[in-house]
């Protein structure tokens, strides 16, 4: 019986032996504990293993990359025999690659074993807190985890890492119910090393159930105007999304980037300073390696408003000649501002509390339009009633450059770290 | 392979239990700009057990497929099950029985093609597109296969055993104008494995060059006009509209969770005209393009008939749910990999086809739109819906006009439904993407086109 890092080796020798001139093997060991509430109630405890092997063979250029999840040697066997095959079927470009040697290295963080009965505790009490507050609310499905993953990879330059981590997650989506009508649903949820206090607590569970009641009865946003418009954390998320998207692999291998040749330029308003941070305490779901075989490090994205570094993989740069970055992305965290989000909603006469935003991929230019969810209008300086078939439009790459302001409050969780963000030019619809 | 018979192991239950050995396998390939960006194929089979106790369930998973490991997650699954009967205390009654049997393989039977022919496939369709489209500006051409190996066993006696393929070929042109970038993707394939979909690359030529006329006009194209419209939708949308507006807001389980459609039975909810079906495996005599013959749960899949002649007849459930509205499951519990639990799925949902001729539907609009493709589709428990629109007309005095550029169309579906004035007689279905809840999966959608108004977004 091997060692998982015997095992890994093992892999990449029998790939170099088998004609591979680089060869990689990522293993990756999950297990899960899962409860989960549907419609309200308590119904399902689950225990999962998972495996992850992935091989990566380069001969003359040519890149096979094969993924299974078992152990036993004559499964790898013929694994490492298809990845050959995979490669030589491919054809040559010479950005494949595999990460240079680095210092051997092992990370841990996180807890390794859960507590199960203080999960069932703290989901059931969160089922009773949410029924007795929020009656007209219906939990359609509240999941807690808790997930222990040990990865190891290695290459043949030399690359050893290894990781451990075990991270709690909650996740909730809910809906409002009166009579026959029904307010649009809504999610939150949030990565935890420990669940050391009640799970409406964390990210803006609490805050969302509360709003999800006075959503039942909407109206349209009246009117169409280009206004202000506060993005919420939770919706922030998606726009941050977009934003890295243009910043990735294929959007800039693909050369459709708006971003292509703005490196170092400014990009956004100075009070726009994006961090990808997975090595930052703060971030309860890490990472300590990229899958292309590379120690992570934090970077600064985007700071204020100068656009720092690209989101490119090894192949992603060799392929554009645009500098790697130094980690995979992911574990964003958006500097505050200085207002508060109560005084930013002051300044608005009228405007938009955009709270989720439900629309497609922007367009290649940037262009995005959809439907202002779970949103609310602002008028005089107050957030007033919620809206319903209201459209949003406008333009990503405007929208990072027409900051008004953002808060100093930011939601965390855990997996990433958003303020409230007000900007102009937005074009709001309703009826 | 997996093993297609089981049975062996139905002396390892002791309480209400499914297991499941399955195997999913992908074949991916990407050449994008001309360069094999992706060449990768992944496998992932193990074992798992669901066992029910008196309102709750216990889950276990194992990547190893053994006798031990088969006893181990039966053990595991009905040990979270007990520790969580013993907390809840629900007292269920026993879930309604169902018996089901299939023994369904449609792996090809022509020679396997090697992951070289079929680069070489991809390549060629791809030295077609630059040689032949030379203003294009970026070109991807991309070959994703899934094929879902199950071989299912509960202790009511259900036993089945399925090999769904799909096969797909996706294809994205995109071309600047006047400064302004515009993409158009294209799918082809569905159903069944790369053998028995793609021929010969020549066979996608000629669908080529209509996707690339397509997107010339489209970077010609004007903005639609926002407001309400008469609106023609294709297939490929009316299918979109089908799966996203109107079926999650009919899955049992988010009908609990407090969808608008709850209140909706035996209701009026569209045109007398419209009826609207999940169907199991096969629609109009012809296999759907994701056929389920038994579900994960071990029922026989049924059609669901979801909207008939405009009144909404039944949601779509999973054994569960059937019991706590009282009606016959028809097997819409699915589950992605081994390691997921079976939960309510649609199969393959569509409007069934009505009367009308196509170019009749389009010459009876003055001043609208005749919409073909969406980029991605959003819904609602409200059913209010979102769907990004990239390919679409003017029409005019009941004839095409100029191409519009990308927009949105919005509305209340359940609204929206009422509107539908005309069916078209033919029937198209597509399964390119995969429907996300907890899990993913893969789905079946079509239909014919149909007339509705339909809010549009202009620009």
């Amino acid at each position: 019986m091997k060692t998982d890092r015997e095992l890994v080796k093992y892999c990449i020798d029998r790939m170099m032996a088998k004609g591979a001139q680089k060869a990689q093997c990522y293993l990756k060991f999950n297990k899960k504990h899962e409860l989960n509430v549907d419609a309200g109630e308590m119904t399902l405890l689950r225990t999962t293993f998972d495996t992850s092997l992935m091989l990566k063979a380069i001969i003359n250029d040519q890149k096979g990359v094969l993924k299974l999840n078992k152990k036993d040697t004559e499964s790898i066997d013929k694994a490492v025999d298809q990845v050959i095959e995979l490669a030589q079927s491919s054809l040559p470009d010479t950005a494949n690659d595999i990460a240079e040697k680095q210092p051997p290295k092992e990370f841990t963080a996180g807890r390794e074993n859960p507590d199960l009965d203080l999960m069932y505790d703290r989901l059931h009490d969160f089922v009773l807190y949410e029924k007795d507050h929020y009656p007209k609310t219906v939990i359609e499905q509240a999941i807690i985890d808790f997930t222990q993953s040990n990865i190891l990879i290695q290459n043949s330059n030399g690359v050893d890492f290894a990781g451990n981590r075990g991270v709690y997650s909650f996740s909730v989506m809910f809906t409002s119910k009166e009579g026959e009508k029904a307010s649009s649903f809504n999610y939150s949820g949030c990565s935890m090393k420990e669940i050391d206090k009640s799970l409406h607590e964390f990210a803006s569970v609490d805050a969302l159930l509360k709003q999800s009641g006075e959503q039942i009865h909407t109206s349209a946003f009246p009117g169409k105007m280009v206004c202000d418009v506060i993005i919420t954390p939770d919706c922030l998320s998606s726009f941050i999304h977009y934003i890295t998207a243009y910043l990735s692999d294929y959007s800039l291998i693909s050369g459709s980037s708006i971003y292509k040749d703005k490196l170092n330029e400014k990009i956004a308003h100075e009070m726009f300073t994006l961090h990808s941070s997975p090595r930052s305490p703060e971030m309860a779901k890490n990472y300590f390696f990229t899958t292309d075989g590379y120690e992570a490090q934090n970077m600064t994205i985007i700071d204020k408003g100068i656009l720092r570094s690209f989101l490119l993989s090894q192949y992603g740069a060799k392929k554009t000649g645009k500098p790697k970055a130094v980690n995979s992305g992911g574990c964003y965290i958006l500097e505050p501002g200085t207002a508060s989000f109560n005084e930013m909603v002051s300044s608005i006469d009228k405007g938009l509390l955009l709270c989720r935003f439900s629309g497609g991929n922007p367009s290649d230019n940037g262009d995005f339009s959809g439907v202002a969810k779970n949103s609310y209008v602002i008028e005089n300086g107050k957030i007033e009633k919620p809206v319903a078939e209201t459209m949003v439009s406008g333009n990503i790459a405007e929208i990072i450059q027409n900051i008004v302001n953002i808060s100093k409050e930011r939601i965390d969780y855990g997996s990433a770290m958003y303020p409230w963000m007000q900007v102009k030019g937005i074009t709001v619809s309703g009826k | 392979m997996i093993e297609k018979n089981i049975s062996k192991y139905n002396k390892l239950f002791s309480e209400y239990t499914e297991l499941r050995v399955q195997e999913n396998r992908n074949c991916s390939i990407s050449v994008v700009n001309g360069d094999i960006m992706g060449n990768n194929k992944s496998s992932e089979s193990g074992v798992s057990a669901r066992v029910y106790k008196k309102g709750v369930w216990g889950f276990s998973s194992n990547p190893t497929i053994s006798d031990e490991t088969v006893k181990d997650v039966i053990q595991a699954a009905t040990e979270n099950a007990l520790y969580l009967n013993d907390r809840e205390r629900k007292n269920k009654e026993p879930l309604p029985k169902t018996i089901g049997t299939a023994e369904k393989d449609f792996m090809t039977d022509k020679q396997r093609k090697t992951q070289k022919e079929m680069i070489d496939f991809l390549k060629k369709v791809d030295d077609h597109i630059e040689k032949t489209y030379s203003d294009l500006t970026a070109r991807t051409t991309m070959y994703r296969c899934l094929e879902m190996e199950k071989a299912l066993l509960t202790s009511e006696g259900s036993h089945s055993y399925s090999m769904i393929p799909r096969s797909i070929i996706y294809i994205v042109m995109s071309l600047v104008k006047d400064g302004q970038p515009f993409e158009l993707y294209e799918v082809h394939g569905g159903f069944g494995q790369f053998e028995d979909i793609f021929d010969k690359p020549d066979d996608i030529f000629e669908k080529l060059q209509i996707q690339y006329d397509h997107l010339k006009k489209k970077s010609e194209g004007v903005y639609a006009k926002a407001g309400v419209a008469d609106c023609i939708f294709a297939p490929d949308l009316a299918g979109i509209l089908s799966h996203e507006a109107i079926g999650h807001t009919v899955e049992a389980d988010i009908v609990l969770g407090g969808s608008v459609a709850a209140d909706y039975l035996n209701k009026q909810v569209a045109n007398p005209n419209l009826t609207m079906v999940d169907f199991a495996h096969t629609a109009l005599g012809q296999m759907c393009p994701i056929p389920v013959f038994v579900d994960d749960e071990g029922t026989k899949a049924e059609d669901a008939v979801l909207i008939e002649n405009g009144i909404l007849k039944t949601f779509m459930h999973n054994k569960e749910s059937a019991q706590h509205f009282g009606v016959k499951p028809t097997g819409n519990a699915r589950a992605y990999t081994y390691s997921d639990e079976p939960i309510i799925r649609m199969r393959n949902t569509a409007i069934v086809p009505g009367k009308e001729k196509l170019d009749d539907m389009i010459a009876s609009i003055d001043d609208g739109y005749y919409l073909m493709q969406a980029s991605n589709g959003q819904a609602d428990s409200t059913s209010e819906f979102m769907f990004g629109i990239v390919k679409g007309y003017e029409i005019k005095n009941g004839k095409l006009g100029r191409a519009i550029k990308d927009t949105t169309i919005s509305g209340v579906a359940f609204d929206m439904l009422k509107t539908i004035s005309m069916i078209s007689d033919d029937m198209v279905w597509s399964c390119g993407g995969m429907c996300g809840k907890k899990q993913l999966i893969p789905v079946g959608m079509g239909g014919p086109a149909v007339k509705c108004k339909v809010n549009i977004g202009g620009k």
